[in-house]
């Protein structure tokens, strides 16, 4: 039942998330989180949604990381800019609240999946019909231009919006 | 322990370890950093839910929620280019004042 492959990547994605919040270097941690994001891809792939995996490697994983990157290299950072010297206090606190909120996660997941998961109701879109209905990429671009199309146009409104933002913001001169 | 589950645990251990970068870094670029990671997080529970569940509505939602993100990143970057540029840091703790 348990997939080796879904195995190998989530846990090289737990480590290069874990390594995320302790690198002293921001390209480190940029580095990581493009991991992270490769190896979600992935796992995306692995359970048959590749629509997803593909939007996720060529936006997330190829534009928003190369801003991420091209920002750091951009802003010329000193070694002080990105390390953290924490008052030990606030560290462990930090620890705590992560523990806490992961606790009560994992806590959710569990009795859900205990008790709710097996009694769920399923939708029509089995492997098996998306198979006949011509593959997961073509029900999914079915439903974006059919059913989702005002989201879809609303979508394209944000992402223009956003564009002139942040060239009026990038060039504005401040007095 | 089933494919299921294991999609599930990841997506919440990278919304804890997304929501600790967010609390405990205290650089500008860090703190957007996490907030990718804790929209990955979701994603990857919508996906793992919509794929059991036999439905396409969580893909849906990812769509959107990836076009969000990059809008944000976006904007997140050019503001901290603009902080960079008038504080000379980009520590969070500099911009302590409203007056632009």
């Amino acid at each position: 039942m348990l997939s080796p492959a879904i195995v190998i990547l989530a846990i090289i994605s737990a480590i290069l998330a874990t390594t995320m919040i302790f690198a002293k270097n921001a390209v480190t941690s940029a580095l990581c989180l493009l991991g992270v994001l490769i190896m979600s891809a992935g796992i995306y792939g692995l359970i048959g949604e590749h629509m997803v995996a593909t939007i996720q490697l060529v936006v997330y994983a190829g534009a928003i990381m190369v801003l991420f990157i091209f920002s750091i290299m951009l802003l010329n950072l000193n070694k002080e800019e990105t390390e953290y010297k924490q008052k030990p206090l606030v560290f462990f606190g930090v620890i705590g609240v992560g523990l806490l909120i992961g606790g009560v996660l994992f806590n959710g997941l569990f009795s859900h999946f205990k008790h709710h998961h097996d009694g769920r109701v399923l939708g029509p879109f089995s492997h098996e019909t998306i198979q006949q209905l011509g593959g997961n990429s073509k029900v999914l671009s079915f439903a974006l231009f059919s059913q989702y199309y005002i989201s879809f146009e609303v979508i394209s409104l944000a992402l223009l919006t956003a564009i002139v933002g942040a060239v009026v913001l990038a060039k504005r001169k401040f007095d | 322990m089933t494919n299921d589950l294991l999609v599930q645990c990841l997506a919440a251990f990278l919304f804890t370890v997304g929501m600790m970068v967010v609390l405990l870094r205290r650089d500008t670029i860090m703190v957007l950093m996490g907030i990718e990671l804790l929209l990955n997080a979701a994603n990857l529970s919508l996906v793992g839910f919509s794929n059991s569940s036999q439905m396409i509505e969580g893909q849906m939602q990812v769509f959107f929620v990836i076009t969000i993100a990059a809008a944000e990143s976006a904007i997140g970057l050019s503001i901290l280019v603009n902080l960079y540029r008038n504080f000379g840091s980009i520590k969070t703790e500099i911009a302590n004042t409203l007056k632009g």
